[in-house]
Formats: C-alpha cells, structure tokens, sequence
C-alpha cells in the first residue's frame, strides 16, 4: 500500500469520527406535543406567534427577558420565554423557528429565527396585500 | 384602458435582449461544438467564426439587459415589479445597484453578465482550446439565460424575467382600475432591505459573482481537455483562471463576512450561516483543484484528483446556488432568500444535473487513457504534502457541505434533523483541528523541493521559522490571555496549538520570501498567499477566541415568578437597558446614553452613546470615546419595528461595537399621568401598582440651625424606601425647599419603577406626598455591545493572500 493511501485512510477515518461525534449533536424538529413529552431535550420547533395572548417585554425592567405564546400547525400552544431582547419584527412574523427546550409549562428558548412577510418580498400575495393599500402608499408621495 | 405614464418600450426592448441573449447563447454553443468536432481545418474555422459572433452578440445582449434594468431602477419606473419591489425614491444613488442584486433575477443577471465578460476575455486568450472550452461556457450561459426568461411552455414557467409589470403580476389588484394608477397610487417602491443598505452591499455581491462566475473557466478547461484527450495542456491556461477565481472568490467571501461584521447583528464575520458555508465550500474545492493542478504539472501525479475538485467546485458553486434561492434552506438560515419555488428548483437541477453527467461521462470514457504515475511519490516531497493539504480541503468541504444540506435531505428523505444545541462548535471544533493541520502544511511544504529534497536543504531553511513560531506562539500561550473556557482545556488547547501553526505558516511563508526568494516578490505569490492565509487564520482564532461580551448584564434585575434555569452561567444575559444620562457600568467601562438626533429623509435615528473606561488605577488618564449605533424607523403594520445598525468604535488592535435592541421613542407616548397626593408621616405605608413605599425619616432642616445649607432657607427630605412586588427595593429621597418664602419641589425619580416623587408641602411630622407612575418619565435604550480584539490581523490576512493570489496568476500567465 502507497503511504499516500495510508494518508487517505487516515483523513477519511477522522472525518468519520467527525460525523459520528455528531449524531450527539443531532436534533430535530419537534411539534408543541412531542415537545412537551421530551422535556429537557433541546429540539427546534416551528410556530406561530399567538397574537391573542400578551407578548411581554419591559426592557427597563429586564431586557433579558421576553415571553410570549407560540402556536404550531397542530394547534398545541405553550408559552415560550427568551432570555434576550425581543427581535424587533416579532409582532410581523408569520412564522418561527424556536430552539430550546421545554422547562415545565415554558418553553426555554435559546434562539429564534423569524420568518417575515418584509422578508418575503417575492411573495405574491404579500404584494398584493401591499399594493391594495392605495393610502398608505400615496401618502409619501 | 390606456394607462398613463406608463413606459412600456424600454421594457419590451429588455424582453427582446432577454430572448436574443438565450438564441444567440444557443448558436453560440452549437457552432463552438460543431467547431470543436470537426476535423477539417476550414470547416472548423468558419464554425468557430460563427460561435464568436454568436457569443459576442449574446454578451451585447446581456450589457444591453443589465443597462435597461438599470434604467428602469434608476428612473424609479414603478409599473415595474422588479423597480417596485427592490427601490424607492429617497434611496440614495449607490444603493441603486444594491436593489439591482437584492432580487433573484439581478443576482442572475449579474453571473451572467461576469461569465459573458469572462467568456469573452477566453475567447480572445484560449488560443487552440477555445472552441472546446467556449462550447461548454456557452452551454452554461444558455442556462443563465433561461433563468431570465419568464415564458410559460405550456403550463411550465422558465425563469422569471426582470421587465415584468405590476399590472401583469397583478391584474386582480383594484388599483390596475383606474388609468391614473400610477400617479395615485404606485407612487414609490417598497424600497431596499435595509440591512443591504451598506456600501459593502453595494460592492460585496458584484465580487462575489466574478468569483462564482469564474469557476466555470477552469471546469470548462478540464471537460476540454477529457473531451479532446489533451491532458497535459490544458493546465497552463487553465491554472490561472483557477489562482484567479480562488483570489476572487476569496475576497468575495470575506466582504460578505467584513459585511456581516458591520451591519448584522450576529455580533460576528462568520457564524456558521448555510448561506456562508455554502459560499465557501466552492473555494475550498478550487483552492484543492489549484494544489492538484501544480502537483500535476510539476511530476505528473495528481491528475484524477484535479479531476475532481476542479469540476466539483463549480458544480458546489450550482449546488450552492440551489441551496440558497429555491427556499430549501428556509427554515435554518438567517439571510432568508426565498426562491421562485417549484420552477427554480426544478430548474436548477436539471443544470445541476447536465453539468455532472458532462464530467462524469467524459471521465468514464477516457479514464483509460488518461495518465497515471505509477512512480509513489516520496515522504521527502512538495508534491506529497500539497496533496494531503488538497486531500483536507475536500474532506474539510464535505463536512461542511453535508452539515449545510441537512434540510435538503430532510426535504428528500422526510426527516427531520436538524444540527442542535450549538450549531458553531459543531463546526469549529473539527475545523480548529483542520486549521492546526493546514498551518502546519503551508508553513513546511514550501521548504520541500518537488520529487525529492535532502534533509540538509529542509532544514537550513526551515529551523530559525520554527524557532521563531514557537517562541512567539509561547509568548501568546503564556501573555496573550487567549482563555475561551466555554468548551473546556481540550479546545483550548487545540487552539492554543492551531494558533501555534497559523503563527508558523505566516513566519515560514515570511521566511521563504526573505531568505529563498531573496525578497523577489514577483515569484513570492504563493508564499505571499499563504502568508495571509495563516494571517487571516491568526486572526480568526485570536479575534473569536478573545471576543468579548462587554454588555454583561450586571444591574442584576431578577425576573419575577420564575425557577432559576440550569446552564444560564454559560449564557450571560446580553443586554442592558441604559436610562438616559445615567452612567451605567460594563464590564471596563461606564457608558452613558447621552441623546439621539433623527434624519427625517430616512426615518433613522442615531443614538450617543459616551464610553469611559474604568482604568483608574493605572494612573493612565481614562480613555473615553463616543459610538454612534442607529436605527431605522420601519412602518408596520402594528406600529414602529426598530432595524438596527451597529455604531463602532476602530482601534488598531480592536473595534468596540454597539448595537440597539430596543428603544421607546419619547414623541410616541405621552404623558397621561397624574400625581396621586397623600399625607403621610414616618412609618406609614403607601401603595402602587408595583408594590408599596414606606416612609422613613423625614429630615427637616432651616438655614438658623444647619449651616450647610447655603443655598436654601428650608429643607425638608424624605427617606422612602419603595419595595417592588418582583422583590427588589429601591430607596428614594424626594425633598421640598423654601427659599425666600417661595416653595420649590425636588422629584426623585426611581426609573426601573416608573415611579417621580414628590413632597407637595408639610406640616408638622407629616408630609404630603405626591406618587406618579407613569410611561413618559424616561428615555432609555436597551443595547448589545462586543469588542473584538485584533480583527484587523484577519483583515489584513485576506488582502495580502488576495495580492498573493494575484501575483502567482499573473506570474502563472507569463510563463
């Protein structure tokens, strides 16, 4: 065997170490319900802001700290907590990516990703829905 | 209905140089072919002739296309979707261009514009390669092409064109009723995201593309050379259009990061972001194919492995593509391009595809025939380490890759896996064991000679650079105060010896230019590159590993009604709330919130914020500076959403940055509130909505009997301490002063309650005393701020191994 083919072997077998020691790092995405049942487990869920219920952030108080309630397409509902300021276009997402875990009732969030309608400009109804609105765009003019 | 204002040619004459550019890029493409098939010399000629022609004709067509689309933006012609969507009349002149590539169809535009240019410059270098190479540049522009189209074949849609109009996209919209819609209603765009507006916005995606676009170059060379059996040729031409495209792409990628860097708010240049990854993986393959490419041409070994990575970095330059704009990636990435949906995706795997099984089924054919060394090459080498620091660029890529596709397999497998906790460690803790590996390879492989090299010669070279890295390595070790403990000694450590072999790639490279190339930069261009590279890598495992948090949130403000979580140490809570002229420390320094002046044009405010640092006890005079960090107002549909920019401080070893995470804007409430009195004496209680107050001393003082008080005839203070339903007290001392028989009241204020207060007047032991709770009492802003030390090395890396990049291709095209 050429040394060479001893170097492959060896960058190989550490690349696949590397993605074994992944399978601890693997998650998945989880509804409110399957959430709920694995308490503790860090997951990422997909969901609704409930616009219904209060977000509450008083950044005087504590800028640390955001709660609000999130619904996912099966119709289960928690209250989720960020311990960090409150994304600015929270109010105007249509969808979230949350990860964390479930902490009790809450769910403890690490990280939020927004999916937003000002995002999705090539969104057509979205356009639509913008351009429809002859007063809030003829008044800059 | 006629509609007024409208400007319907310059549209149809876009649409026009759309078509002709596919047309053209078709005949382009068969006559090369035909060309590069035929035997007869005059016959291939004139084939050949008529491909130039063609080619030329589509790159005129795509100038034209870029030009009117310009205009459209430029002239703010609304009844145009991309003009509505992407601009606005009050964007300044430079961010033109950033609307330009913030949609799809510019972005493609702009690759097909590079690989026109691109196209034309081989055209006029390829010599005896060019019908051969031109056929499959031309086969790629004929795709690029298609993207543009917008033609509905039956009820399939090719690509979307960029000269559609709204009243097309639209024509359920009441306002297309009324001729005059353009006056009345699509008076101005939606206007530009505003985290693009930012010059590297404006120069950072043209990079990038020539970058992305370039790849094709070196593809082309290499399916030529299979296709016409020529395997030793072709490395020479194509060997600098590939130091070119990984110069490019380089620098391409690293202004995104300089973009990140500055403008969003991840607090970082890389953060691990698919989007990034994806941008990367390509340049990794190329820089691979470029090893391969000179291992080739110096001992003939080699040659399978550069047919690999070379065609491989521009099918990930593809894949890429694929991955980032048709909204596979959605739901995990931040920079959120969502794509046409199911056409483009369609679409570009079906490019995906002809592009692979054109290399694929070439290779398969002529593997036979094409050359092996069966000759191992020697441990003593150049030849054997390039390969193996090649071997860990591909390996390297893989992982990356393979990460960064998790969503596409869960879309073709219906999984649902997703990286978890920590998605950057996930990456960096193999890539700090890659970097160790690969500094260690570009410090040493120079001081080997291809084939063979005697020990003698290594290390007459190479002693006094080890020397060297390894003390100064040690003074960082020991003095620099690298300590990142979040993931224990092991990592540390493995950065502590991967900064040990960035620090030797960067002295030996040094060394090399000084010593064997006698300082001859024109020849240096390898070494410089590798200089940089391990500058740039210095940087990034001193800047990461060192930044800091300098936001702590300190004022420890316990949140209410909740059990302590496990794991909050390793998250330090990363915002502060500063209440206007109120010095707040953090961590070394006091910041103030000293005011905010808004530009009306824009909707954006600027904030003052005064930072003092601590450092009292050295003597040294306290170092004091001003951030400016702004905000965009953004209208929505519930109110004001802040958009922030970071404002920065830049020393040459570290940039202090801020950004604002939330603000009330003071014009917004108004101050409803009223003060609620009551006589109270000592000990007495008095409620709130957050809790109660209890009265202390009541201190009285007259100017007969208190001699320090000078300016007053007579004082009266109240102690209070107010006791907050979450726990926390606060004390409190609002006063009441007579002067000249004239009373005047001194509010205190206790901000993190909303609570002024006051003393109306007294009599006796009693006071009246007046309680406000109000919204309007304070301004304040809550903020975010690093420092990040020594990010200027990183910065300087990437030019110098861009410089280096550019010297070898130019060398690389001479010889």
């Amino acid at each position: 065997m050429k040394k060479i083919h001893i170097v492959i072997l060896i960058i190989v077998a550490g690349a696949i170490a590397g993605l074994l020691t992944l399978t601890g790092d693997l998650t998945t995405y989880d509804s409110i319900e399957s959430a709920k049942r694995k308490e503790g487990k860090y997951v990422h869920l997909i969901a609704k802001l409930d616009k219904s219920k209060p977000i509450q952030y008083d950044p005087v108080k504590d800028p640390n700290f955001l709660s609000f309630y999130a619904v996912d397409s099966l119709g289960s509902e928690t209250k989720v907590i960020y311990r960090n300021s409150k994304p600015t276009e929270l109010e105007h997402s249509d969808r979230i990516v949350l990860k964390g875990q479930m902490n009790g009732e809450v769910f403890e969030c690490k990280e939020i990703l927004l999916k937003c309608p000002s995002k999705y400009k090539d969104d057509p109804n979205q356009q639509l829905k913008n351009i429809s609105k002859p007063a809030a765009t003829s008044q800059k003019s | 209905m006629r509609y007024e204002g409208e400007h319907l040619l310059i549209g149809q004459i876009g649409h026009f140089f759309a078509l002709l550019s596919l047309v053209a890029s078709i005949t382009a493409t068969i006559a090369y072919y035909k060309s590069a098939q035929s035997i007869d010399v005059n016959r291939a000629l004139s084939w050949k002739k008529m491909g130039k022609i063609s080619f030329i004709i589509q790159a005129i067509s795509v100038i034209s296309i870029f030009v009117i689309l310009y205009l459209i933006i430029y002239n703010h012609y609304f009844e145009y979707k991309y003009a509505h969507q992407h601009s606005k009349r009050s964007l300044d002149v430079q961010y033109l261009l950033s609307c330009f590539w913030e949609g799809q169809e510019g972005s493609f535009m702009l690759w097909t514009f590079w690989q026109s240019m691109l196209g034309l410059a081989v055209m006029r270098t390829a010599k005896k390669w060019e019908a051969p190479v031109m056929t499959i540049i031309s086969l790629s522009q004929i795709f690029l092409a298609s993207f543009l189209l917008g033609i509905y074949f039956f009820d399939l849609k090719v690509g979307t064109s960029p000269f559609v109009l709204m009243r097309n996209e639209f024509p359920d919209a009441p306002i297309f009723k009324d001729p005059q819609y353009l006056y009345k209603y699509l008076t101005d765009g939606n206007g530009l995201n505003i985290l693009l507006q930012n010059y590297w916005m404006v120069i950072h995606p043209p990079v990038l593309f020539l970058g992305f676009a370039s790849s094709i170059v070196p593809f082309s060379f290499a399916v030529a050379s299979m296709w016409k059996k020529e395997h030793k040729d072709w490395i020479k031409q194509a060997l600098p259009w590939s130091l070119f495209c990984g110069g490019v792409l380089g620098l391409g990628i690293m202004m995104g990061a300089a973009w990140a860097y500055e403008s969003l708010t991840f607090g970082g240049y890389w953060a691990w972001d698919p989007v990034e990854n994806a941008s990367m993986v390509p340049w990794l393959l190329m820089v691979a194919g470029i090893h391969t490419m000179l291992i080739y041409k110096h001992t003939g070994h080699s040659l399978k492995a550069t047919y690999l990575f070379i065609p491989l970095s521009f099918l990930l330059v593809l894949y890429s593509t694929f991955l980032t704009r048709t909204g596979v990636l959605g739901d995990t990435s931040v920079h959120s391009f969502t794509g046409e949906g199911n056409s483009l995706y369609w679409h570009l795997l079906l490019m995906i595809t002809s592009f692979t099984l054109i290399p694929l089924i070439l290779y398969i054919r002529r593997r036979k025939g094409i050359p092996v060394v069966v000759k191992e090459e020697s441990m003593n080498s150049r030849e054997f380490w390039m390969f193996v620091g090649a071997l860990l660029f591909f390996i390297s890529a893989l992982y990356i890759i393979v990460l960064t596709s998790l969503p596409f397999f869960n879309k073709l497998f219906d999984t649902q896996w997703a990286i978890g906790k920590d998605v950057e460690y996930v990456y960096n803790r193999v890539m700090v064991l890659v970097v160790f590996v690969i500094g260690l390879l570009t410090a040493i492989t120079q001081y080997f000679k291809y084939k063979d090299t005697t020990r003698k010669y290594f290390w007459s070279g190479l002693l006094w650079p080890t020397v060297i890295s390894v003390v100064l390595s040690a003074l960082i070790t020991f003095f620099g105060n690298v300590d990142y403990e979040k993931y224990g000694a092991g990592f540390l450590a493995a950065i502590h010896i991967a900064i040990w072999a960035a620090v030797y790639s960067v002295i030996a490279n040094g060394g090399y230019i000084f010593k064997v190339l006698k300082g001859n930069l024109k020849a240096a261009g390898a070494s410089l590159a590798h200089l940089g590279f391990g500058l740039m890598l210095v940087g990034i495992l001193i800047s990461s590993s060192k930044k800091e948090l300098v936001s702590v949130n300190t004022t420890g403000i316990s949140i209410s009604g909740l059990k302590d979580v496990k794991g909050m140490d390793e998250n330090p809570l990363e915002n502060v709330t500063l209440i206007h002229n109120v010095p707040t420390r953090m961590k070394n320094y006091t910041v103030t919130y000293e005011g905010d002046s808004s530009i009306e044009k824009n909707d954006r405010v600027f904030f003052k914020i005064h930072f003092k640092s601590l450092d009292t006890a050295s003597g040294k005079k306290p170092e004091e500076f001003y951030v400016h960090p702004n905000a965009f107002l953004v209208k929505g549909d519930e109110g004001m959403n802040l958009s922030s920019n970071p404002g920065s401080k830049h020393y040459l070893s570290r940039d202090v940055f801020v950004y604002i995470t939330s603000w009330l804007n003071p014009d917004s409430i108004k101050d409803t509130a009223s003060f609620a009195n009551k006589w109270v004496g000592k000990g007495d209680t008095v409620f709130y909505s957050k809790g109660y107050i209890v009265v202390g001393n009541i201190i009285t003082a007259n100017k007969y009997d208190n001699k320090d008080l000078p300016v007053v005839d007579s004082a009266w203070l109240s102690n209070l301490v107010v006791y907050s339903n979450d726990g926390r007290s606060y004390t409190s001392q609002p006063g009441f002063f007579v002067k000249d028989n004239l009373p005047s009241v001194k509010l205190d204020t206790v901000y993190t309650q909303n609570l002024v207060l006051k003393i109306n007047s007294t009599k006796g032991d009693l006071i009246e005393l007046g309680i406000k709770e109000s919204d309007a009492v304070m301004r304040y802003i809550t903020l975010k701020a690093y420092q990040f030390p020594y990010i200027n090395v990183l910065w300087l890396g990437i030019v110098i191994m861009v410089i280096g990049f550019m010297v070898s291709m130019v060398r690389r095209f001479r010889v």
